[in-house]
């Protein structure tokens, strides 16, 4: 009985892999360096993350799952985290993986040429107890660590070493910047920087495989149009994103289809707090109106989420009344209310501020960033002109937007924001605390927005270990930025993935595609 | 003539200099490099270290001349974007956008050659005027609009042609051919066409008014008398004297070929250097852009000088 | 053409010579001419024949979106003859209102060219020595330089010198200053040809014996005999200009979408082509087809009834 179990499993894996098949697919961005290290960017990390791993991982549902950890657990009262490493895991070019790995890879992606340096703030050192446990500590008690590592990759040390790659180089580039070797499920094979990069699966991985890839081929196709025509005429097996208006003509056509989801980015209007005076339109340099918070809500209230959702976003999106998502931990249900459309009480609330007669500003606004973005910010120049105020919009390329907000050159702005943990704190450590370079607090609150309460609750936030506790600070801190109207969160921007019909996928709302879990049928 | 080639090389150099200035001033505006090379965590004191790293800090002037010193020693920096020399990346795009260019400068040519005379001969017929009528619709659109319509007929709706890409390609040395594979081939076709559209129709037209001048002159109307065939007329006598102004536009349209290959190789997502500048114009790849500027610069003042060269060694008036 | 508000005896000796008889003979020439004319009035005064102000964001209904031509909308009941866009403005206004940007970008972009290229053509060919020397070099380099690049080089200097605040309303005149420098050179190259030939003609040689001025003789003498190869390049280039006008818009660095061209629009229609909202695209394209095609018609005749002996 047992043999014949045995037999027909091995029929099966021929079976599957008689079928196993190559797979090409096709995305906006080519990630810009294989250093895991090197640059943290959601298309390098999402790309690393089929060839690389860490101590942990996330599964199809965002939860932490064992990696290259097996378990882990808090040292005393919250002075760090005891992690026991998985055994018999091999490196791509066979050598074995240790616990002198996870050190140094600590000191490499904590290392001051490192872009994901901040990851490790709250840490204080790293002990290697014996080959298979490591212990991290950190210098105040940290309960969400384990969840916010799972992008740090672990590198070979003998390798990056005897290659001259022990630290990135983002400047000029090393070893590490075009080769792998890491311990996922698929090797780098061939990698032309912009152009193509193939990975075939790694034979020694630790886990058991889902996918029936023989070999797999990215290409970037920026111009959306391109993208979604080389998708209809099968040239590639799978784009993402789908542009909104293409998708249900992707859906309909036989051979193709399309996945759709929602992103844990939040897409939001933001205002300048601190400016005392407006600095663009018919009345640049008068009093900032925006400093009242009547006229921030009033605001809110004229935004018509839905017809923005039901025309430029075609249903597949969903409003939002906080800077998460329903599905990021720390999500405030106490607060899922948002403002009602309504332009009457709009009306009501500019004519109480005192500017019944309506008043002009600038809005600024990203014209690649964001699903489209410009035509957002289109409609709520429309939306704003009904109640009497006219923004004037100047839509512009991400790489003139950044600095644009840097300096302070806006009176509205349009900004999206994807947390990195999947916890509520992240944005409220970025976006709504007082900025505080010292710190490294609010470093995206261009507009300046300041509450004491908020300032004084998120590093209580940061190290409370009891979930319920924790939870009402959220809450907190969530009513107070709702109330000031600090943000006008909009919606949730849409996943939209398009594939052939014989693929078979996860979506993870990270916008991470994971190639392990790809089937060719 | 020593002197003439010596003040001409020094005003093309000179020339360069100028158009690599102009280029380096645009550079500060286009936009900032640092928020794409650092994530969404990155600190105020990140931004700052890395634009001092970079010398972003510096006026645009002072990066032109550092430019220019390290450019002169054959040494054109690393892209931002990926970490790498520029020097290496341009040679790996290089062989993509010449051989489209090639095959579209071929198809304007044979193309705009055969039509323009066919034009010329059956100068009231309908066939001509409807060639000459279609021909006006090709320029009255924009490069862009005809290649996304090409896609679309083409690749989606009648899938016969790949829509993008440069299809299976061959290394041959330090050279990635497209040549010598099926799909490579077929990958050209759509390309070459939207790029080629434009310059045959240009051709053409030339071909036509040349030949229609030609055709009138004595000598030709001396071979009719003569008794020789038509097609002896058209092809030994006329279509030979009308290929030198064709050869001199041709050789002036070069340069139009690898300029407007930009907007073609956005379209197909074809991986050549115009590729390359329009990605390095987004992310804000300095190298990169000040690198693909000079060098097809340096190739059409090269080409000027070249021309200029030639008409000396023809016309002696001009040794002084 | 403005001759027809002149006094009635200069329209009919207008109207009788070789010039218009030509005209009227070629159905090619009138029905091409009839097109632009209609555009142009049509674009002129778009406010008449509009059926709304797109560009005012006080008249949108976000939810009029996506309308097809012809049907009404399902949330609103309202029919569009050309359907909408995403935005939910009328195509058809929208294409009056970006044929007035368009064409004002092309005949000033134009105008700028051909002042600037008849001027150094004229003293180039005139003066002759080192003067012609340095706008020959030149414009020999730009020719080569393609012109998309030459103005795209301009509109990102422009752009960096313009003050933040006033970079949309400036855009317009910063892609005319783009397009028109890096299309003088063919105006230069022409009149510099004919300037040689017409400097030693006798009536010029009398005029210097006069002891008039270079720059009277330049303007009063030579000028109106070089015209009319400089009007057929002005035609053919009205053309080029709203194309590349489009195609700088294609690559993000023309008309912002507050104030769209033609080209801006197909820009923003090219992304509707898979999605079945063929009329965001279809309508504009036809437009700036039917304009190129028409002035490029107008152009082809203009040089074969000024060239009498290819007739």
């Amino acid at each position: 009985m047992f043999r014949f179990a045995a037999i027909s499993a091995l029929a099966l894996t021929v079976a599957s892999s008689a079928y196993a098949e190559s797979f090409r697919w096709a995305g906006t961005t080519d990630p810009q360096t294989m250093d895991p290290h090197a640059v943290n960017s959601a298309p390098v990390l999402g790309f690393l993350n089929n060839v690389y791993e860490g101590l942990v991982r996330r599964g199809k549902d965002m939860a932490v799952q064992p990696a290259l950890a097996t378990a882990w657990e808090p040292i005393g009262e919250g002075e760090g985290w005891r992690f026991t490493l998985r055994q018999g895991v091999k490196f791509h070019d066979g050598s074995d993986f240790t616990a002198e790995d996870v050190l140094f890879s600590y000191e490499r992606a904590s290392s001051e040429a490192s872009d994901t340096r901040s990851w490790f703030a709250p840490v204080s050192g790293v002990n290697v107890v014996d080959d298979y446990t490591v212990d991290i500590l950190t210098s105040a008690p940290n309960p969400l660590f384990p969840s916010s590592i799972a992008n740090w990759m672990i590198m070979d040390k003998g390798w990056t070493e005897a290659n001259n790659a022990a630290r990135p180089d983002k400047e000029n580039g090393n070893y590490a910047t075009l080769n792998v070797n890491g311990t996922g499920a698929f090797m780098l094979k061939d990698r032309q920087p912009g152009l193509t990069t193939t990975l075939a699966p790694f034979a020694g991985w630790w886990d058991e495989a889902e996918h029936n890839i023989t070999e797999a081929t990215f290409t970037p196709i920026d111009n959306p149009a391109t993208s979604v025509a080389a998708l209809l005429s099968g040239d590639v097996d799978m784009i993402n994103p789908v542009p909104i208006q293409d998708a249900a003509r992707v859906d309909e056509r036989d051979g193709t289809k399309v996945i759709r989801g929602v992103e844990a980015r939040v897409i939001m209007l933001g205002f300048g707090h601190e400016a005392d005076t407006l600095k663009y339109g018919a009345m640049a340099g008068k009093p900032n109106p925006f400093q009242d918070v009547r006229v921030r809500e009033a605001v809110a209230k004229a935004i018509n989420v839905d017809a923005i959702l039901k025309t430029i976003m075609r249903g597949s999106a969903e409003s939002v009344s906080q800077l998460v998502t329903p599905a990021m931990s720390g999500y405030s249900d106490a607060n899922a209310d948002r403002p009602a459309y309504d332009v009457e009480g709009a009306k009501a609330l500019l004519a109480e501020a005192g500017y019944a007669d309506g008043f002009s500003f600038g809005l600024k606004c990203p014209n690649n960033r964001y699903l489209n973005d410009e035509a957002v910010c289109q409609a709520v120049t429309g939306m704003l002109a009904r109640v009497g105020i006219t923004a004037e919009l100047e839509a512009m390329p991400v790489q003139n937007y950044w600095p644009e907000l840097r300096a302070d050159n806006f009176d509205m702005y349009l900004l999206g924001w994807s947390p990195g943990t999947f916890d509520h704190e992240h944005p409220v450590r970025f976006l709504v605390s007082t900025p505080n370079a010292e710190k490294k607090l609010g470093s995206w609150n261009f507009g300046g927005f300041s509450d004491a309460r908020v300032d004084e609750l998120l590093p209580m936030i940061q190290s409370e270990i009891d979930a319920e506790k924790r939870q009402g600070m959220v809450d907190e801190v969530t009513a107070i930025y709702q109330n000031a109207h600090a943000y006008v969160p909009m919606y949730v921007q849409p996943l939209v993935w398009g594939t052939r019909d014989n693929i078979a996928l996860t979506q993870r709302p990270d916008n991470f595609f994971i190639l392990r879990w790809v089937t060719v049928n | 003539m020593l002197s003439y080639i010596i003040r001409r090389v020094f005003q093309s150099v000179l020339v360069l200099l100028i158009v690599g200035l102009v280029a380096f001033a645009m550079f500060t505006f286009i936009g900032d490099p640092i928020d794409n090379m650092l994530g969404q965590e990155r600190t105020q004191e990140d931004v700052e270290r890395l634009r001092e790293r970079l010398g972003l800090d510096q006026p645009f002037v002072v990066q032109y001349v550092k430019f220019i010193i390290s450019a002169a020693q054959g040494n054109f920096g690393v892209s931002y974007e990926q970490g790498r020399p520029v020097a290496d990346i341009l040679a790996e795009r290089a062989p993509a956008t010449l051989e489209l260019a090639a095959v579209s400068g071929l198809f304007a040519l044979s193309l705009g050659i055969v039509l323009g005379v066919f034009t010329a001969i059956r100068r009231n017929g309908f066939a001509a005027n409807l060639i000459m009528g279609t021909s006006l619709i090709g320029v009255s659109l924009p490069t862009f609009l005809i290649g996304i319509l090409l896609i679309y007929v083409f690749s989606v709706e009648l899938d016969w042609l790949p829509s993008f890409g440069r299809g299976e390609t061959v290394q041959i040395g330090g050279w990635t051919t497209g040549f010598l594979t099926g799909s490579g081939l077929r990958a050209l076709i759509l390309p070459a066409i939207t790029l080629g559209l434009y310059q045959m129709t240009l051709i053409m037209r030339l071909v036509r008014s040349e030949m229609l001048e030609v055709l009138r002159q004595d000598y030709v109307r001396f071979a009719r008398a003569r008794g020789l065939s038509e097609r002896a007329v058209t092809f030994r006598h006329a279509l030979k004297n009308t290929m030198v102004p064709v050869i001199t536009v041709t050789g002036l349209q070069l340069g139009s070929i690898i300029a407007f290959a930009i907007i073609t190789e956005t379209v197909f997502q074809w991986p050549g250097v115009g590729l390359l500048f329009i990605n390095a114009v987004q992310f804000v790849d300095i190298p990169v852009m000040a690198a693909y500027l000079m060098l097809i610069s340096l190739m059409f003042v090269a080409i000027n000088l070249a021309v200029d060269l030639l008409y000396v060694a023809i016309d002696p008036r001009l040794r002084t | 053409m403005t001759t027809v508000t002149k006094p009635k005896s200069r329209f009919a000796r207008f109207w009788d010579s070789d010039f218009a008889y030509n005209f009227r003979r070629s159905p090619v020439a009138m029905v091409s001419f009839a097109i632009v004319a209609i555009l142009v009035i049509s674009s002129m005064f778009a406010p008449l024949f509009a059926t709304m102000n797109p560009f005012n964001p006080a008249n949108l209904d976000l939810l009029n979106g996506f309308t097809p031509p012809g049907t009404p909308n399902d949330f609103t009941g309202e029919r569009f003859l050309m359907g909408t866009d995403d935005q939910g403005r009328d195509v058809y206004s929208t294409i009056l209102y970006g044929m007035r940007v368009s064409l004002f970008v092309g005949f000033a972009a134009v105008m700028l060219g051909m002042v600037i290229g008849v001027t150094m053509g004229l003293i180039s060919g005139y003066f002759g020595g080192w003067t012609d020397t340095i706008i020959m070099r030149v414009a020999d380099v730009q020719l080569t330089f393609p012109s998309i690049l030459v103005a795209m080089l301009i509109f990102g200097v422009a752009k960096g010198f313009t003050p933040v605040e006033y970079r949309d309303q400036l855009a317009i005149w910063v892609l005319i200053l783009a397009i028109g420098l890096s299309d003088w050179v063919q105006f230069a190259r022409v009149v510099r040809g004919a300037t040689l030939v017409e400097r030693n003609k006798e009536y010029v040689q009398a005029a210097r014996l006069m002891g008039r001025g270079a720059f009277p003789i330049l303007f009063r003498h030579i000028l109106p005999n070089v015209l009319s190869p400089v009007l057929v390049i002005a035609t053919i280039s009205l053309a080029l200009a709203i194309i590349a006008e489009a195609t700088l818009s294609f690559l993000g660095v023309g008309a912002p979408s507050t104030q769209p061209s033609l080209g801006t629009l197909i820009r923003i229609g090219q992304g509707y082509l898979f999605s079945g909202e063929w009329w965001i695209l279809f309508f504009p394209s036809v437009t700036l087809l039917a304009l190129a095609l028409s002035v490029n018609m107008l152009g082809d005749w203009l040089r074969d009834a000024l060239n009498p002996k290819l007739r």
